[in-house]
This record gives C-alpha cells, structure tokens and sequence, in this order.
C-alpha cells in the first residue's frame, strides 16, 4: 500500500580556490558554514546547538552485514560539530563533508518544492560564498553545483526518498530480483532527461565517446551496495532510515546528476515518486531486466538512443522502455488517481513532452543536434549544455578533447550568476524555467509546511539558544536541569496544520512542550 | 499543506518558428541575434578569467 513520497536532495558542491594560499577546500567549506549561520543568527553567544551523529550508522547495511568499523561514527568535539554543521530555519542542513561544502533540502512532499529547495541551496551556498569573500578579500573561492571535476573525480546528488517499510524490505533485501525488473531500469533509463551531460570522459567506462548524457553514469560499478565514494552503487543500501523504520524506509540513490534545469529536475524527482508509489501499489509487471545492467547505463549515457538488450533477448531504447514506464504511470493515474503525488498530471505532462522532444530530437555522428523541433534544449541540461558545447567548437574548429569545452562544461555549472553559463543562457532566455522566483526566495527562509521539517525549521527559527540536539529525526531542548527530546519519527507529521497555533503561542521551548503534551493527553 | 502553485505546463506542440529562432543561428531576430552575441561575449570572458590553469585548479577530494 503507497504511502505519500516524502523527497530530500543531498548535493555536495565543488569549491575551486585561487589565490589565498594554504586555505584548504575544508576549511573554506567551514567558513562558508559559518558565515551563513552567524548571518541567520545561529552563531550568537550561548548557542549550543549541535548536530546529532546518533542515528547516523554509515557502515550498516539494509541486508544485515556490518561492514569496518562497529558503527562508523566518528567522535568529534562539540566545537568541532559547530564548525561543520549549520541546521538553517528552512528546516536544511548546511554543512562540510570532508573537504566540500554540502546541502541537503528539508523534507518536501512535491516535486516542485523539491526543486525550490534544491535551488534554495544554491541561493545560500552563494550568500555563505559572498560573506566568506568580506573576510578574505583577496581569495577568488567559486562554487559548482556539477558531479565531476574532469580528473577522475566524481561526487554525488544524492536523492532520497520515503517507502512503505514492507516494499522496500521486499524489494531490496528479500526479492531483489524485483528491483532489477523494474526499479533499476526506470533508473538506468530515466537519465535520458535527468542527465546534466559533460564533454568526454572521466571515469572507468569503457565507452570513448566526445560527450555523455550523465556525469554520475560512468562511475556506477555496481548494482547495490554500501560505498559512495568507491565501488558506488546505483542503489545505496545503507541502513539509516532516518524514520521509524518499522513503517517507513528510505530509499537512497546516488546515481543521480546535479541538475540546473528546472524542468529537468522537476520530472527526475516526479517521475521517480510516481514509480516508486507504483511498485508499492503492485501496479509495475512487466519485466524489463536488462542483461547486463552496469553496462547499461554507460551505454544509455554514451548514445542516448543506443539499443539496450534485455535479459530475455529483446533490445530496447531508453526511451522506448521510459515511454512503457509513462503509459502505465498514465493507466495508474486513471485507476488509482495517484493521491499522494502532488501535481501528478503536470509531472506526467512534462514527461510526455520531454519522451516526444527526445524522439524527435536528431544528433550527428559527431554528436550535432540536427533536430530539435520540440525545443527539448530549453528544458534538459544534456540537450542544453551539448548546443552550448557545439556552438562554441564549431566557431572555433576546435576537436572535442579542447581543454576550454572541458571548462565550458564546469563553468555551466558555476551558481555564480557572474560567471556561470547556465544563468547566462537563462538570463538571455534561453531555457524554460518553472518556478516563480518568489518560491525559491520562500524556501531559502522558510521550511516546506507539509512534512516535519516544519517542525523543525519553526524550532530553529523560534528557540536557537534552547536547542541541543537537531538530526532529521529527534530535536532536543537544553531546559536547565533536563534535556527534552521530541521524536520525529514520522516524517509526514509535525506540519503546519499541526503545530502552528502552538507555535504562535508560545514563548520558548517548555511552552511549546507544555503545549503539545496538553493538546496529545487532553 | 503547502500552497502549491499549479506547474507551468509544457505546451504540446511544437514550437513555432519564432521559438525555434533562440537556438538557430542564420535566421535569428535582430533581438535574438543580441542575445546570442552577450552569450559569446559572456563565454568568451569567463573562459578568459578562467586561464589555462582553470582545469588543474578544480580537482576535487570526493565526499560521502
């Protein structure tokens, strides 16, 4: 039985520094933390607020092994907590992981705040860059918000997403088989519009080809797993579900392309809620096993429109097997009316209009868009980024292993509007955008209404000195003599519908507390 | 619940001449003909700010 597909993007942003020497990419990220927490007021004298690593066990798997060490945990000061970790109003994290900045969004119900979210992030990675640049005016710091840096490198979008408990055990650790039907394939596929592109290649795929639809395609070596950083997976099986895990699970996948275009990103994250709740309804049959599924995917991201063979023998475009995924999701829709999708029939509109733009959307041998009569390019960063490429070398009668392209490629991908090409080319309106700025000014300050994460950005933004302990799961009051811990275990609770009247009438923590135990015993 | 906005739907047809000008050079509008030329201008700076050393300079250390 589906259950409403609660989303979190995870995006690790590269941190290019010039001119200030020794600064290290850790402690710059560091800075930049800091910088954005003192300017939202959570730097003041008599915070205490940390980030708690207790629910966090990096080396569990969901299939039972523990792998390394007993937990993962690494134990670091409370200074050292500060340091790293910011947890914003808007109900975000903001944080250094390992030597790079990263952002992961607050719980969002729709595709749509999914994506103001993500592009919130970008806002405030930005503002946490311009005040790092007051304090050390000499540096030249910039940010990407890409998956790969051209040298072998690759680091990750990570998307997650909330599951009924039962299916995700089925699907994942007692049937595994069934994701390879399904799941898998609709992920191998998707990339044909959730792919950022990049010029050549950076990874182990044996594929020589001038350009990729996928950053991240390259580097998936295998199909389940625990690692991120070496022998990634395309579904991560790590056992942290954040969440009741009785009820719910988290379905956590790494393969994913850090995307610029809105509508691109708006229809990965759609699309994905609408199979997922498909497969927890039973509603997916059909068995699109790809025989070699590793393969696969760097096949699909070398030629968009290669033929992929199938377990059984057949052979299959991406698009041909995205177009099966859409009808059905369309027949769900009719049946089942798709309750828990928020703006279902838009998602199922742009994918129409993105499947149709990319069957009629011609490419060269040599990798020239020939044919483009649905304007696909304005709505997918491949499409968008290979014009871009292309134009420029052919000006310039440059061969496609031309160093600029490669930094044409990192610079697309820069958030600062005053070097970066992809709000250059949205600035000359050269891409379709979806969302009202005002949105995406909304989400840098406040949190999405319908999940915990108002809960908990209402806390931060009300109670910052009173609180002790924040994780996406349990906060907890410094009340004196007590700490008081409020779990939030279930995602889809602690909403504005809930919780604002008791917001609006108290002054501090123990009222809040007071408040909900008053209105959960009376 | 969130006050969602209704999404910008994609129109299902396919582009007009006009629209299909933005991206094709050789029949663009005056207009579109600026743009494109603040685009390559653009290009041609950060490229210029970037250097030769751009490339070596980004390496990055991975994350989890």
């Amino acid at each position: 039985m589906s259950i409403p597909k609660v989303v979190g993007i995870e995006q690790e942003y590269a941190i290019k520094i010039k001119g200030e020497d020794g600064l290290s990419a850790f402690e710059a990220s560091c800075m930049l933390v800091n910088a954005y927490a003192r300017k939202v007021g959570l730097r003041e004298p008599g915070m205490g607020m940390i980030w708690d690593y207790g629910h966090e066990t990096p080396y569990q798997d969901i299939r039972g092994q523990l792998f390394g060490k007993s937990t993962g945990q690494e134990i670091i000061s409370e200074e050292e907590n500060r340091l790293i970790n910011a947890s914003l109003p808007n109900g975000a994290r903001l944080y250094t992981d390992h030597a790079h900045p990263e952002y992961s969004t607050p719980e969002c119900l729709s595709a749509r705040e999914t994506v103001a979210c993500d592009k919130a992030g970008e806002r405030i990675l930005l503002e946490g860059l311009r005040l790092m640049n007051e304090i050390l005016p000499s540096s030249e710091i910039a940010l990407f918000k890409n998956n790969i840096d051209h040298q072998g490198h690759s680091y990750g979008c990570h998307e997650n997403y909330l599951m009924e408990a039962e299916t995700h055990e089925d699907y994942l650790v007692s049937s595994p088989q069934k994701a390879l039907e399904t799941l898998i394939p609709f992920l191998i596929t998707r990339q044909i519009f959730t792919g950022t592109g990049k010029v050549g290649g950076a990874g182990t795929g044996p594929q020589k080809t001038p350009y990729q639809i996928s950053q991240r395609a390259e580097f998936m070596e295998v199909l389940f797993g625990l690692e991120t950083m070496y022998a990634r997976s395309i579904i991560n099986t790590r056992a942290e579900h954040h969440a009741d895990k009785k009820r719910f699970r988290r379905l956590h996948l790494i393969l994913g392309d850090a995307n610029m275009c809105e509508f691109a990103g708006f229809l990965k994250v759609g699309s994905t809620q609408i199979v997922l709740q498909m497969i927890e309804d039973g509603f997916i049959i059909e068995d699109f096993t790809f025989k070699d599924p590793l393969n696969a995917i760097k096949q699909v991201s070398a030629r968009f429109d290669s033929q992929v063979e199938l377990a059984d023998g057949r052979k299959s475009t991406a698009m041909e097997l995205q177009r099966r995924f859409l009808e059905r999701a369309k027949e769900y829709r009719k049946i089942r009316n798709v309750p828990h999708v928020p703006e279902v029939d838009s998602i199922l509109e742009c994918w129409a209009y993105a499947l149709e733009g990319l069957e009629e959307l011609k490419l060269s041998s040599d990798f020239n868009l020939e044919n483009d009569p649905m304007e696909i390019k304005r709505r997918l960063d491949w499409v968008l980024k290979l014009w871009l490429i292309n134009r420029y070398r052919q000006g310039k009668n440059l061969d496609w292993d031309h160093p600029k392209l490669r930094v044409l490629d990192l610079q697309y991908h820069n958030i600062d509007a005053r070097e970066g090409i992809f709000y250059q080319l949205q600035d000359q309106g050269l891409t379709e955008n979806m969302l009202d700025d005002t949105e995406i000014t909304r989400s840098v300050w406040e949190a999405p209404t319908d999940t915990r994460a108002y809960f908990r950005g209402k806390c931060i933004e009300k109670f910052p000195k009173e609180i002790r302990l924040v994780n996406w799961e349990v906060m907890s009051f410094d009340q004196g003599e007590i700490d008081r811990m409020v779990p939030l275990l279930n995602p889809l609770k602690g909403t504005r519908e809930q919780f604002q009247e008791v917001f609006e009438k108290s002054r501090d923590s123990r009222e809040l507390l007071a408040l909900i135990e008053a209105s959960s015993t009376g | 619940m969130a006050a969602i906005q209704k999404t910008k739907q994609p129109k299902k047809k396919k582009v007009k001449k006009e629209d299909e000008e933005t991206f094709a050079p050789g029949v663009v509008s005056e207009e579109k003909k600026k743009r494109l030329k603040k685009l390559d201008e653009f290009i041609e700076g950060v490229l210029q700010e970037a250097g030769e050393e751009f490339l070596d300079e980004f390496k990055q250390i991975e994350g989890e």
